[in-house]
């Protein structure tokens, strides 16, 4: 059972790393995408409320939820080789 | 230098190989012929060969091993070992030793009336170094004719490979984006040093030279 419970925490942390690199790079990816699409078409107005708002609609896209599959694939993909190997 | 680097290059590259050609599954056609349990020495600089068991935090120096003893058919001999991989490396999850075992004692036949079996397994066979491959699953076939397509060992390899070429593409555009123009700069700093030096030898050979 130990060697379960090491799998688990080692698995946690490494995918938690992995998730808030992702997280971290897609959020500053589309930040920068805002402020491009800002000088492209040279609004007015506050450039902070535009980049806020453009930030939350961000967060209700699909590609913003897709991000959990970090730690949804390695639990299916697991269990999968369990069932393979020892039950098929 | 070029000989360090060219050697570091493959060195790197054949140490990655032989891990993949270790860790990943491979399938052969044989014959079992017996199976047996063995008390075996699994301490030594080849314990990373052996699995190593999850719940004991004591090192035994022998262990009780199970084997299976296998012919293939052009007469050459292969023994495996049957061990649990656990929850640690490889990942196999491998749990059902004790079910292997059983299947492989029913597949036990004769050279005369054999049944040929194909066994997925990992590892390495040394005789000198006596390291055995674990065997992962067994299954029955018709024939020793049998052609196995090893799927995962073709998807794993295709993930890897754009992985590593993702990986070299962002770093050549890394590299031509921000190092190449700094090693230029460093490149011609050291040009206008080596005239700045060249001029003053000039200028200091002309003072205490031939006149």
């Amino acid at each position: 059972m130990i060697g379960f419970f090491r799998l688990v925490v080692i698995g946690a942390v490494v995918l938690s790393v992995i998730y808030l690199w992702i997280s971290w790079t897609s959020r500053a990816a589309q930040r920068r995408k805002l402020l491009a699409d800002w000088e492209e078409q040279a609004l007015t107005g506050d450039r902070d409320a535009f980049v806020a708002a453009g930030m939350q609609v961000y967060e209700r896209s699909l590609r913003y939820r897709l991000i959990v599959l970090v730690y949804v694939i390695p639990v299916v993909v697991v269990g999968t080789i369990i069932y393979v190997t020892n039950y098929y | 230098m070029r000989y360090v680097r060219w050697t570091i290059f493959v060195g790197f590259w054949l140490t990655v190989l032989g891990f993949l050609h270790y860790t990943l599954p491979q399938h052969d056609v044989v014959r079992i012929v017996n199976t047996y349990e063995e008390n075996t020495s699994v301490s030594g600089w080849t314990r990373m060969f052996w699995s190593s068991p999850d719940d004991t935090t004591s090192v035994e120096a022998t262990r009780f091993v199970q084997f299976i003893q296998a012919v293939r058919p052009n007469g050459d001999v292969e023994v495996y070992r049957n061990e649990d991989t656990g929850w640690s490396w490889p990942p196999y999850f491998k749990f059902d030793t004790a079910n292997l075992y059983a299947e492989a004692n029913d597949l036990v036949s004769t050279a005369e009336v054999p049944k040929w079996t194909v066994i997925t397994h990992y590892g390495w066979r040394n005789e000198v170094i006596s390291i055995f491959p674990n065997a992962i699953a067994v299954r029955a076939v018709d024939s020793p004719d049998v052609r196995v397509i090893p799927w995962f060992n073709i998807g794993l390899l295709v993930v890897l490979f754009a992985v590593f070429w993702a990986v070299r593409v962002r770093w050549l555009r890394f590299r031509a984006r921000r190092i190449d123009p700094v090693m230029q700069d460093v490149g011609e700093a050291f040009d206008a040093a080596g005239d700045q030096i060249s001029d003053t030898r000039g200028w200091l050979a002309r003072q205490f030279g031939r006149k």
